[in-house]
Order: structure tokens, then sequence, then C-alpha cells
């Protein structure tokens, strides 16, 4: 795992959720993890293909969730339904997209799929080969894992 | 009342744009890909559009391309998670009108329809 792919999506979560939500994130202690990823409430899957190779993965908990897209749509939510993980994965899909362009400019092209979205905690997301970079970002409104198993092609 | 075409795989963004949009008085339909982008554009002749590019079934830059073939007027932004210069450069050949990157101000997005509609 090349630890220069890491600010890209930091940098990126953090525009994408002070622009969308108006939340500041505070980015936590970063591990490098060779085992699996136990799920959270909520994981978010993104996979990057070209120059840049794997996955990024977001987690976080229901209510954090839940909070996020109120902030977006400016709405309440009550439960996690169907247009709210709507709205986390594409959240997700916003803060690979800028991490892409930013990746893009230091000489990474890569192509971004829609997001996958797991639901449930505690099972076992496994990036097989791939190190994992994990980094908590903590904001007000709880705290986002972000995951990054990439390779350079 | 312009009509608008919002087309986006997200639900999420489909609503939130649909309600900006109908906030400003404009009438909106919704596609979810650019296949059905593409049928709704030939049934409901918007006078404008806004397309994502990353969706299932077919692409926003295929279905771009696909309603300037029979459509060569067509007012489409797109409005999309991709930045990199040369999925812009490739847009704007294709025959697109502008380009927002998301996260999107929704007063970019009101203006690069209000442009685009004269």
């Amino acid at each position: 795992m090349n630890v220069q792919f890491l600010n890209p999506f930091v940098e990126a979560a953090f525009m994408v959720l002070e622009s969308e939500a108006g939340v500041s994130a505070k980015r936590g202690q970063l591990a490098l993890r060779r085992s699996a990823a136990t799920a959270d409430d909520i994981t978010v899957l993104i996979s990057m293909v070209g120059q840049v190779n794997g996955v990024a993965l977001y987690g976080l908990s229901e209510d954090t969730g839940i909070a996020l897209v109120s902030r977006i749509l400016d709405q309440p939510f009550d439960e996690f339904d169907a247009l709210a993980q709507s709205g986390i994965g594409e959240l997700g899909n916003v803060i690979t997209g800028q991490a892409g362009n930013r990746l893009a400019e230091a000489g990474f092209e890569a192509k971004i799929s829609p997001p996958t979205m797991v639901l449930g905690k505690g099972t076992l997301i496994s990036t097989l080969d791939f190190e994992r970079l994990q980094i908590p970002l903590e904001t007000e409104l709880g705290t986002i894992q972000i995951h990054l198993a990439l390779r350079e092609a | 009342m312009s009509k608008i075409m919002v087309v986006d795989d997200a639900q999420f963004m489909r609503v939130r744009l649909t309600k900006l949009l109908t906030g400003h008085g404009y009438d909106v339909s919704e596609a979810e890909n650019g296949e059905q982008a593409v049928k709704t554009y030939r049934a409901a002749r918007p006078d404008a559009v806004l397309m994502d590019i990353t969706m299932p079934e077919k692409d926003g830059l295929e279905a771009l391309a696909e309603i300037r073939s029979f459509d060569p007027g067509a007012r489409v932004i797109m409005l999309t998670a991709l930045g990199q210069e040369s999925m812009v450069i490739q847009a704007i050949k294709s025959g697109a009108k502008d380009y927002v990157v998301k996260p999107f101000d929704p007063d970019r997005v009101m203006i690069a329809l209000q442009k685009v509609l004269g």
C-alpha cells in the first residue's frame, strides 16, 4: 500500500464533508492492517481500477449516517431507509471521485465503480492480498473510518 | 416553465436536485441511468439535462452522445464526481455544454442552467 494514496482521500473527505454537510473533520490515528476489516453498521465499498487498483471502504454507525443525510438533504430522517442509504453511498462516491481527481493530478488515473453498501455490524471484509490503511475521521456527527486497500498498477 | 431532466443513479441525488430545481420553478423529470435517460429524453424533450457520468446500463457520456445524435441541439450539463481533465475534455468534445464537479454548489448549478437556457 502506497502511503501517498492516503492524503488525497483524507483531503477529499474533509472537503466533501464540509461542503455537503457543513461538518469539519479531524484525522485520528493511522494504522496499517493485514487482517480483514470489521464492518460497522454501514460500510460503503468503492473499487478503483486504472493506474491505482483496489478498494476504498467507508465505515460509519447508523446514527452518523442518519445525521449526515439529514444535514445534506436538510430534512429529518428517522431511519436508515433506502433514501438514506442512497445518500451515504453517494457521499462515498463523491469523496472517492474527489480523491480520484487528486490522484489523477499526481499522475494516477483510475476509474471508480458505483458504490456497494454492506449493512450490519461485525461482518469481516477481507481485501485479500491488499494491505489496508485505516484512518478514522472524527466529526461532531460521529466517526467515519476510511480503509484503503490500493496498489499502484 | 423550463423542463429539466435529472439523470443520476443515486436516488438521493435525484431527490436533492429535484428539490432544488422545483424550488426554482423548474419542471423536473428523472432518469436513473443512461439507457433510461435516452428514452425519457425522447419522450419528454427537456430543455436541459443534468447528467451524472458513472451509472449502470449506460454511462452519462454514452447517453450524451446518443441524445446528441438525434438532437444535436440538446443542452446537457455533466454533473459528476469525476473531475479529471481527461474526463472533462471528453465530455466537452462529446457536446456537453458545461461540467460541474460534485460536491456541487447549488448556485453553480443554477447559473449553469440559466446560461444554457439562454
